[in-house]
Parts: C-alpha cells; sequence; structure tokens
C-alpha cells in the first residue's frame, strides 16, 4: 500500500471513529455556535472590520513581498536588545537548536506557553527524549498533555475534551500530588490546574513560547493570551526561547495594532484578549528580574517554498482558529482525524504544503466547498479557493482514484457536447421528476448511495435551463 | 547555523525575486516604512474617553473606583478588606504610587512577586480608552512578575495618561525617557479561561480579580 492510500484509510478510519465518539461529539456539540456568535457580535460592535481586515491583509502582503527584509531587520533589533536569533531549516533543526540550549543552560525542568510551531517541531517529544521535564501550562495544553495528546484547535487546544474527562484526568495525575478529592466543577478544575502548575511555574528553568507576531521595529516577539502563563512562562524562567515560523514577522507596532484588532475578534469574539505582551529581550542592568538569556528560534519548514507559487497568501495566516469555528466539516470530526497539527480548513491547507501532498490527499477533498472560511478569515485567505486548488494539484499529479479521474474525463467529454448532454439527461430528469413528484425529494437514486444514504435529493425542477431559455427566446 | 540561515534567506529571494540580491535601497524603504510607520483603519468611538475606558473594563469583568491621590491608600484597604486578603503589599512604581506615604496598617514589599504574593499595586504607564486597557510597562521598580503572579492585581491609573487607541501609546513609548522598556503588557481584564467546555471562568494562571483605581488629575 502506498504512503497515499495508507493515509486515506487512515483519515476514513479516523473520521469514522470521530462520528461515533460520543464524548468527542458531546464536547464538540458544546463549542458549536459559541464561537460564531461571539464573532458576530465582536463584528457588529466594529463597524469599521471589513476595512480592518483589508489593511491587516494588506500588512501581511507586504511583508511577505519582503519577507527577507524584514526578517534582517528584525533580527539586527533582537541582537541589539541582547538576544539570539536562530535560523532553522526543519523541524529537526529547530528541535536541536533548543534542545542544545536547554543543555547549555543546564535546564531540568522546562515551562511551554501554547505554541503551534513547537507542536510541529514536536518538540516535546524531543525534549523529552533528552532527559528534560516539560510542562504545558495553557489550561487547554495541560490538559492534552495529561491525555498524552495532541491539540484539536489552535486557539482551544482540549476542546474535543468534556468535563467528566477532564475530572478523571486531574485526578489520575493530581492524586499523587495531594488532590485526592474527584473534583467535577469548572471552577475547582481551573483552580486545581492553577494550584498544581503555581510550583512548576516558580522553579523552571527554561520557559518557551510561541509568537503571535515578531516587531521589526523594536525587535519584540507579542504574545496574547487570556490566562497570563504565557507571561509567567516568558518571564519567571532564567531563560527564555520563542519558536516562531518565519512569516511572524511584521514591521511596526502600529501594524501590530492593526492585526490584534481582528485577531480576537475572529478567534474568540474579544476586542483584546486578557495580556497582549511584548517582550524585547534579556534582563537589562536596570531590570530587577527577567531571563538571562532570550533566543529566538526561526523556523522556514517549508514556507520559504510556499512563498513562490500559488499559495502565497496562505502565509497571511494569524492562526486565530475562526476557519475552524466555521467549518462544517471539522465541527462534525473535530482536529485530530486530520492527522496532522493544524486540522480544519486552514489545516487542510497546510498540510499537504509542509508535509507533503502525497500524503494528505483526503484532506482538500473533505470540504464541502461552503466558502465560509474564506468569508470569516481576518487576513482574507480565500481559503476554499486554495482547497480547490489542491484538488486540482491532486489530479494533476495522478493522486485522484483511477475511477474518479475517468468519471471527470467521461464528464468533461460529454458537458462540452451540449447536445449529446442535454439528449443524455433528459430521460434520468424525467425519471426523477416522476418518482419524485409527490414529495419534492427523492430518498433514493441508484448509484448514487453515497449521497441520498444520508439525505434527499430534491427534485429537479420541471424544465431544463436550457430548454427554457430556448422557448422563451421564441415568444420575445 | 549561518548556513541555515543563508539559504533561508536565499530561498525567500528566490522565491519572490527569483534570486536576484536585494538592494540597499530597497532596506532603506523598509526601514523608512517602519520609521514613518502611522495608524491605519481604526475605529470611531465617542469623545468621553474616560466613560469609555470604564464601561470597556467593566465589561471585561474589571472593577474600579475614581479616588483622588491622596485617597490611594484607602482605596486600597477598602478593595483587599472587601476580599478579606492581608495587607502584604508588592509595590510598584509611577508617580502617584510612589508620592503615597503608607501608614503603618500595611506592609510594603519593593521586590519580584513570589507564587505566594496576595497583591500588587502597580501604576500604568498608561490607559488606552478603545478597549478598557492597562498598560504596564517593566522597569527597575515595576517588574514584570507584579503583573500576574499576585491573586489580586491593583493598578493606579492617572486619567491624564489616557489615550484614545491603541496606537497612541506607540508614539509614548517611543519617546519615553531612560533606557528601552524590556516588557510591555496590554493588561485588559483579570486572568480567564475557556479550556473547559469553551464556558469562561476567571483566574486561570493570573490575577483572579484585576481593581483599577482612576485618579482624576486637576
Amino acid at each position: 500500500m502506498s504512503a497515499a492510500a495508507s493515509q486515506k484509510v487512515a483519515f476514513r478510519e479516523r473520521t469514522t471513529r470521530a462520528l461515533r465518539d460520543s464524548n468527542l461529539q458531546q464536547a464538540m456539540g458544546k463549542a458549536r455556535g459559541g464561537f460564531i456568535e461571539k464573532r458576530l457580535e465582536a463584528m457588529a460592535a466594529l463597524p469599521e472590520f471589513d476595512e480592518t481586515r483589508d489593511a491587516a491583509r494588506d500588512i501581511k502582503d507586504h511583508v511577505l513581498a519582503n519577507l527577507d527584509g524584514y526578517l534582517e531587520l528584525y533580527e539586527q533589533k533582537v541582537i541589539e536588545n541582547g538576544g539570539q536569533v536562530h535560523w532553522a531549516r526543519t523541524a529537526e533543526e529547530a528541535c536541536q537548536i533548543v534542545a542544545d540550549i536547554c543543555r547549555e543552560a543546564n535546564a531540568q525542568v522546562v515551562t511551554k506557553g501554547k505554541s503551534m510551531v513547537s507542536e510541529e517541531m514536536h518538540l516535546n517529544s524531543v525534549l523529552e527524549a533528552a532527559g528534560l521535564k516539560v510542562v504545558e501550562t495553557d489550561l487547554g495544553e495541560y490538559i492534552v498533555q495529561l491525555a498524552g495528546e495532541t491539540p484539536s484547535h489552535i486557539i482551544a487546544p482540549a476542546v474535543h475534551k468534556t468535563r467528566e474527562q477532564i475530572t478523571e484526568l486531574f485526578h489520575e495525575h493530581h492524586s499523587k500530588l495531594g488532590y485526592t478529592d474527584r473534583v467535577t466543577q469548572r471552577e475547582a478544575l481551573v483552580n486545581e490546574a492553577r494550584s498544581v502548575l503555581r510550583g512548576t511555574f516558580v522553579t523552571a528553568d527554561v520557559g518557551i513560547t510561541g509568537a503571535n507576531f515578531l516587531v521589526a521595529e523594536t525587535g519584540a516577539n507579542v504574545i496574547v493570551t487570556n490566562e497570563g502563563n504565557g507571561d509567567l512562562t516568558s518571564s519567571l524562567p532564567r531563560v527564555h526561547i520563542v519558536t516562531a515560523g518565519i512569516e511572524k514577522v511584521i514591521p511596526s507596532l502600529d501594524d501590530l495594532s492593526v492585526l490584534l484588532r481582528v485577531l480576537a475578534r475572529s478567534a474568540t469574539g474579544q476586542e483584546m484578549s486578557a495580556y497582549t505582551s511584548l517582550y524585547s529581550g534579556p534582563r537589562q542592568d536596570t531590570d530587577s528580574e527577567g531571563p538571562e538569556a532570550y533566543h529566538v528560534v526561526l523556523l522556514d519548514n517549508g514556507r520559504s517554498t510556499m512563498l513562490g507559487g500559488d499559495y502565497r497568501s496562505m502565509l497571511r495566516c494569524i492562526r486565530c482558529g475562526a476557519c475552524l469555528n466555521h467549518c462544517p466539516v471539522y465541527s462534525a470530526i473535530g482536529g485530530h482525524a486530520y492527522g496532522w497539527v493544524y486540522s480544519g480548513p486552514m489545516g487542510s491547507v497546510l498540510t499537504p504544503l509542509l508535509n507533503g501532498f502525497d500524503d494528505s490527499v483526503d484532506l482538500p477533498n473533505a470540504c464541502t466547498l461552503n466558502g465560509r472560511c474564506k468569508a470569516v478569515c481576518p487576513v482574507r485567505i480565500p481559503l476554499s479557493d486554495l482547497l480547490l486548488k489542491h484538488r486540482l494539484e491532486q489530479y494533476r499529479r495522478r493522486l485522484t482514484p483511477l475511477f474518479g479521474r475517468f468519471l471527470v474525463r467521461a464528464w468533461a467529454w460529454v458537458a462540452t457536447r451540449p447536445r449529446l448532454y442535454q439528449g443524455l439527461m433528459a430521460l434520468p430528469l424525467w425519471l426523477m421528476r416522476r418518482r419524485g413528484r409527490r414529495r419534492g425529494a427523492l430518498e433514493h437514486i441508484p448509484f448514487a448511495g453515497g449521497w441520498t444514504d444520508s439525505r434527499d435529493f430534491p427534485t429537479p425542477a420541471g424544465r431544463s435551463f436550457i430548454r427554457q431559455w430556448h422557448s422563451r427566446k421564441g415568444k420575445s | 547555523m549561518t548556513e541555515a540561515r543563508t539559504q533561508i534567506l536565499a530561498n525567500i529571494r528566490s522565491a519572490l525575486t527569483g534570486g536576484e540580491p536585494r538592494t540597499p535601497l530597497r532596506m532603506n524603504e523598509l526601514k523608512a516604512r517602519i520609521e514613518s510607520s502611522t495608524p491605519k483603519a481604526q475605529p470611531q468611538f465617542e469623545d468621553d474617553l474616560l466613560r469609555r475606558f470604564c464601561q470597556k473594563h467593566v465589561a471585561v469583568h474589571g472593577t474600579y473606583e475614581r479616588v483622588a491621590a491622596q485617597d490611594l491608600e484607602g482605596a486600597v484597604l477598602r478593595h483587599i478588606g472587601a476580599h478579606q486578603v492581608d495587607p502584604q503589599l508588592y509595590l510598584g512604581a509611577g508617580p502617584l504610587l510612589d508620592a503615597v506615604q503608607w501608614s503603618a496598617q500595611v506592609f510594603t514589599y519593593f521586590k519580584s512577586a513570589d507564587q505566594h504574593t496576595q497583591v500588587a499595586v502597580s501604576e500604568a504607564f498608561a490607559a488606552i480608552a478603545e478597549t478598557g486597557t492597562v498598560v504596564l510597562c517593566s522597569g527597575a521598580s515595576s517588574p514584570t512578575s507584579h503583573n500576574f503572579l499576585p491573586e489580586d492585581h491593583i493598578v493606579v491609573v492617572d486619567s491624564a495618561r489616557m489615550v484614545r487607541h491603541q496606537e497612541d501609546i506607540w508614539p509614548l513609548l517611543r519617546n519615553r525617557e531612560g533606557a528601552v522598556v524590556r516588557v510591555v503588557n496590554l493588561i485588559t481584564g483579570p486572568s480567564k479561561t475557556g479550556d473547559i467546555e469553551q464556558t469562561i471562568q476567571y483566574g486561570a494562571h493570573g490575577p483572579r480579580r484585576l481593581h483599577l483605581l482612576i485618579v482624576e488629575s486637576a
């Protein structure tokens, strides 16, 4: 079996499993709608939302068209501030860099703020193999770490977990720390995690965070959180390491403000998240605290290649998660079914580009092309168009199944011959009209069980458009 | 790792320009864009900045009291009394805060917060009416740990330091005297999480309560 075929089977299996997983369905059911409503409210409260989105898109486009220049300007500033910048071509290189910094710092305990790039690098397993204790501190990340899983949503990592599952996880892992009561209320669960993690925050040697933005003007990395865990991770340990994709750089603080206005609103419907913080280097002589060393690891991992092709606009992504929240497919199957760290529409576009087309054949096809992802994107990435482009690319690379390819070609052959097309369609359309006359819909169509098994097919309209056109033209 | 740097930058250039080297002129244009950066696409809103600020702050679960500068200690005592917190204050710095003559009713500490710190009192560098945000800058006497470790964070806000839009704080920071600000925290409400059942719960890892003492300058 080829890699493509095995991934395909795996995707189908994962999807089926997800649809039958009652915990997942319960959790996703609770999340569904909340994000959408909150975003709508935030939009209604900002009449300038659309022009802000345009401005955000333009900033990102400008950066991408000058990416090398801005990266160099950013690097210069970080060095001026006393920090170090490391460049990594691949995830392996990036992990090696981080592991080396930890080793040189004689680190034992590492705290982490939420970072999707570090998930992309599979950093935790590398650091653990190097003998380090790695603790995720974002509550959602902490929950999935205890469960031995990966995040299922880029901003809500544990969206697939029910409260009951979290209760069991905490009981299993915290009992030995003296938290022997099984807590079930949300507030008590949050308090328990707060109390357990507090000690880790103050004893960690190295803190690793991601970056929502890297500002070339000042050399600051910007992190946006609601919990404050990212700030404790950035400011308490001896060493602070930032992991970020090369596309995260932006020119100025004014550009930052524009992007922040669309980020939180699109993600959670907030005008501002509780904490938006700019960290720009190690402690200065005048500081009474702060990390002694500050490192930024810039990861390429396929991004520079994306810059040259049709998918450049995907590098505008600010990882807000709006496309996941508005995707009916994501909402039904959750993030894990996608098989890699990025899920939903943005994941289906990114995964083939970063991980290879052969290994992610089903992702661009697990899409109804309803276009909601494209409509809600704060930086106007034409996500559904890019997914369609992926499908075309699959067809070109002969990754589409043989029978499907044959059908498409046969259909194209017939459809470009209008008389033949109409002649061939007349009989089935007539039959469908006859059979569906009473209900206005068909429950079953031969050879199309895949469609009609789970939904009705609407009865075709009285006469075809072309027939009507011809008869009306005759009358006028 | 310079090899990786060289290769990544070469890849980017080849993707963007087919590999043509970037001219110094282009680099200067980018620098000029940063230096002459101006706000874009800002929201319009009412003129009463203080009212807007308070509304936005309350909307994110913050509390506040408008006080006279002479009454700052009283306001701090009222807040910690209401929440039955020990009067052990980790103090930051600022023109208003420095002027307070603390009485024997409180214990004051001028050091980093630790995991047992209950209350920190800071002074905001500025406040943003647009979103009800307070801006805190790190410095010799205002450690970042005060903003995140305590249970209660009390922030003194001088209403004269109130700006309209977020962009208005950038010139203040750029023109600030003394060393470059290493850490800037824009804080909008107390710590919270939605990670359990996507329902907001306050007091995740940072302060459970964010209480502002707004001093209206004459």
